[in-house]
């Protein structure tokens, strides 16, 4: 009975995050509570996760590149600051490159990087969160999330499915979009869609989300997509042998694991 | 160790080739593989593009590599190997170069031990070494190989404890390695004993070195105790051994050799002003000649370096770095030296940056490292460009320029300024 305590309340908070599921459920007007959950849908489910991710970059000539890792996540606080490690398994060259992230809300992140033929760790430098992630369309500030407080929130519609919120920067200076906008699931509170709009009003960029899934509980995006509407290129991320609340401990997001990659945390194998 | 590579390769395809980059495919990870196989063959070529009267050619580099990366693990133990098949028609040789042949483990939760030929790194520095006494190769640095084989590897026995506020790197190489060196093949270099720059056409032979006894006693050890702070990584460091490169005389032997030498320092690195910052110290003790007054041996040093890097546009990263070389007992240098013209100064004072610019999705690299000494008006340019063209196939071009005078560290380099070209797939 004790132990299946835990797993109970997990149950529980499971059902009291995808507690708007319910269509007869009377939708939300406020939109901070609408993003706040959100972000956490997205960003934050379960204590911790891994997945296998696979990303395909596709440029405007059909060309393809692959980027495949396991990615390991640790929240420190929901909503707050989290741990991120990656392992790369593809391409040949990059394989055995690990990448540590300790995202801190409201300030810069600390980052790392791991690169096995010189044994070298590297320090990098915080830096424009909307650059690219290892050469695909998306960026680090899509694989981490945006911090909710960086903008202002506006629910501009209400549909049978769906919450249409628009986003607008609190600095301009710092994002290369004059707003985007945001199609949430009313029942998984899941961004469906984004959309990025240029200063001259012009949509430019999309990520959208094809395929999700209810693991262990928790309704996860497994499949999505990012278009550079002005190259014309696209990437598209996969995810497989995702888990959840694993009890990775805070250890593995350090230097041991730079270096050390331990195979209990970072294998998939069924 | 070439029959075993012979066998490997036969017996390779056979193993665990399936891992094909299909959509369809099972992602590899999930497989249960018995050894997993990668590698590379690369093709590099370069030329010094300055008259050099100590050299009988100008091709710097004309070679073929071929590289098998394997690796396997189980519950208890990871095995890796790298080994490189170099066809150099510089030398006209075949080299088999084993970068790694190690096993790795982890018998507890905190202990990590890696045993066999490896690669290792560490310190703050941006091609800037101070507490780092791995070796290192600098024909390969100077001639346009990959970055890669900046780092030579070493027999050693790693251990790594990992503890609750403080962690321990140990590093224990039975033989000691010196750094690949400069030997007059291929690139020239000043020699005080002759008064002029040194190669092939001036030189006896190539410069061999003296190595200290295979002993227990003249092994190397290098230990780290190091951990975070906040932000910050802070370091402490030691090191027992030899100079790196055959700074020492041997009147017996009449030949260049290495010096006991023995190095402590400390290093700080984090994150400040939106950009990371590191500092690092190291004082490189000359054993056998504190007082500075044996002109075979080189003198103790204390080197400091202080760096920061930043992004200072979208995709364009700018390092800087600071560095110190002061030597100790200067006088007693000069007094003693047999060539005091060609001495080295007190004070070294170097100034770095690293220019890096990524387009076209991270597939374009556009970068650009340089060295310059403000006090001894040397320095050193290193512009490459490099093209990844798909997940197998890339290329780089780019050249080192040396500028200076003579007796200086970049300015006896002067007549090696090269291009190169490097094209590789990988598999």
């Amino acid at each position: 009975m004790i132990k299946t305590l835990p797993k109970l309340f997990f149950f529980l908070c499971a059902l009291l995050l995808v507690g708007g599921m319910d269509a007869t459920a009377q939708d939300l007007t406020d939109v901070h509570t609408i993003i706040d959950r959100a972000n956490l849908a997205a960003y934050y489910a379960g204590d911790d996760g891994r997945a296998l991710t696979r990303l395909t970059i596709v440029d405007a000539q059909g060309r393809e590149r692959i980027r495949q890792f396991t990615i390991l996540r640790r929240d420190v606080e929901d909503g707050g600051d989290q741990s991120y490690a990656v392992l790369f398994s593809r391409p040949a060259d990059v394989r055995g490159t690990v990448f540590l992230v300790q995202k801190h809300v409201g300030e810069d992140d600390d980052r790392w990087l791991y690169l096995p033929s010189l044994d070298l760790v590297k320090r990098i430098a915080a830096g424009d969160k909307r650059t690219s992630f290892v050469g695909s369309d998306f960026y680090y500030e899509d694989v981490s999330g945006r911090a909710p407080q960086e903008d202002e929130h506006a629910l501009i519609e209400t549909t049978d499915t769906q919450y249409v919120i628009k986003n607008t920067p609190l600095d301009p200076g710092s994002v290369e979009f004059a707003s985007w906008t945001v199609w949430v699931d009313k029942a998984t509170f899941l961004p469906m869609k984004m959309e990025y709009v240029d200063a001259a009003g012009d949509v430019y960029r999309r990520i959208e989300s094809l395929a999700v899934e209810t693991v262990a509980g928790y309704p996860t995006v497994t499949q999505m997509k990012v278009s550079d509407l002005r190259t014309g290129g696209h990437t598209i991320s996969e995810m497989r042998s995702i888990a959840y609340d694993l009890g990775i401990p805070e250890q593995v997001f350090t230097e041991r694991t730079l270096r050390n990659p331990q195979r209990e945390w970072f294998s998939t194998r069924p | 160790m070439r029959g075993l590579l012979f066998v490997l390769l036969l017996c390779g395809p056979t193993l665990a080739f399936a891992q094909d980059d299909d959509w369809g495919d099972d992602w590899g990870d999930e497989d249960v593989q018995a050894v997993e196989i990668h590698g590379l063959v690369e093709v590099g070529v370069g030329s010094r593009v300055v008259a050099d009267d100590a050299q009988p050619g100008d091709v710097l580099m004309n070679e073929a590599r071929f590289r098998l990366s394997l690796s396997h693990f189980t519950d208890r133990a990871e095995f890796s190997f790298k080994g490189d098949a170099l066809a150099d028609a510089v030398t006209g040789d075949v080299e088999l170069d084993i970068r790694q042949a190690l096993v790795t483990l982890q018998p507890s939760s905190s202990l990590v031990l890696r045993l066999g030929r490896q690669v290792m790194t560490w310190g703050t520095g941006d091609l800037v070494f101070l507490n780092d006494l791995f070796p290192k190769d600098f024909v390969a640095f100077f001639i346009g190989r990959d970055d890669e084989f900046l780092k030579a590897p070493a027999n050693a026995v790693r251990a790594t404890v990992y503890g609750n506020t403080v962690n321990l790197d140990v590093a224990w190489l039975p033989r000691f390695t010196p750094d690949r060196f400069l030997t007059g093949e291929r690139l020239s270099f000043f020699d005080p004993g002759q008064g002029q720059r040194v190669g092939l056409e001036n030189l006896p032979a190539p410069l061999d070195a003296v190595r200290p006894t295979a002993t227990l006693a003249h092994s190397e050890a290098a230990a780290r105790l190091y951990r975070t702070l906040g932000t910050y990584e802070v370091a402490l460091y030691g090191y027992v051994g030899f100079t790196k490169q055959p700074a020492a005389f041997d009147a017996d032997a009449q030949q260049a050799t290495f010096a006991p030498l023995s190095v402590y320092g400390a290093s700080l690195r984090g994150g400040l002003a939106g950009g990371i910052s590191h500092a690092e110290v190291a004082y490189y003790d000359a054993r056998d000649d504190r007082d500075g007054d044996d002109p075979l041996l080189p003198n103790s040093q204390l080197r400091v370096l202080v760096g920061h890097e930043r992004e200072v546009a979208t995709n364009l990263t700018l390092g800087v770095q600071y560095y110190l070389e002061h030597l100790f007992e200067h006088e007693a240098l000069l007094a003693s030296s047999f060539t005091p013209d060609y001495a080295p100064s007190e004070q070294r004072h170097i100034v770095t940056s690293r220019w890096t610019y990524r387009a076209r999705q991270q597939t374009v690299t556009l970068s650009l490292f340089t060295f310059w000494s403000p006090n001894d008006g040397d320095g050193h340019l290193r512009p490459v460009v490099q093209h990844q063209w798909n997940d197998a196939v890339s290329f780089a071009v780019g050249g080192h320029l040396f500028f200076g005078d003579a007796p200086t560290f970049f300015g006896q380099l002067a007549d090696n300024t090269n291009v190169y070209g490097r094209l590789r797939y990988s598999f």
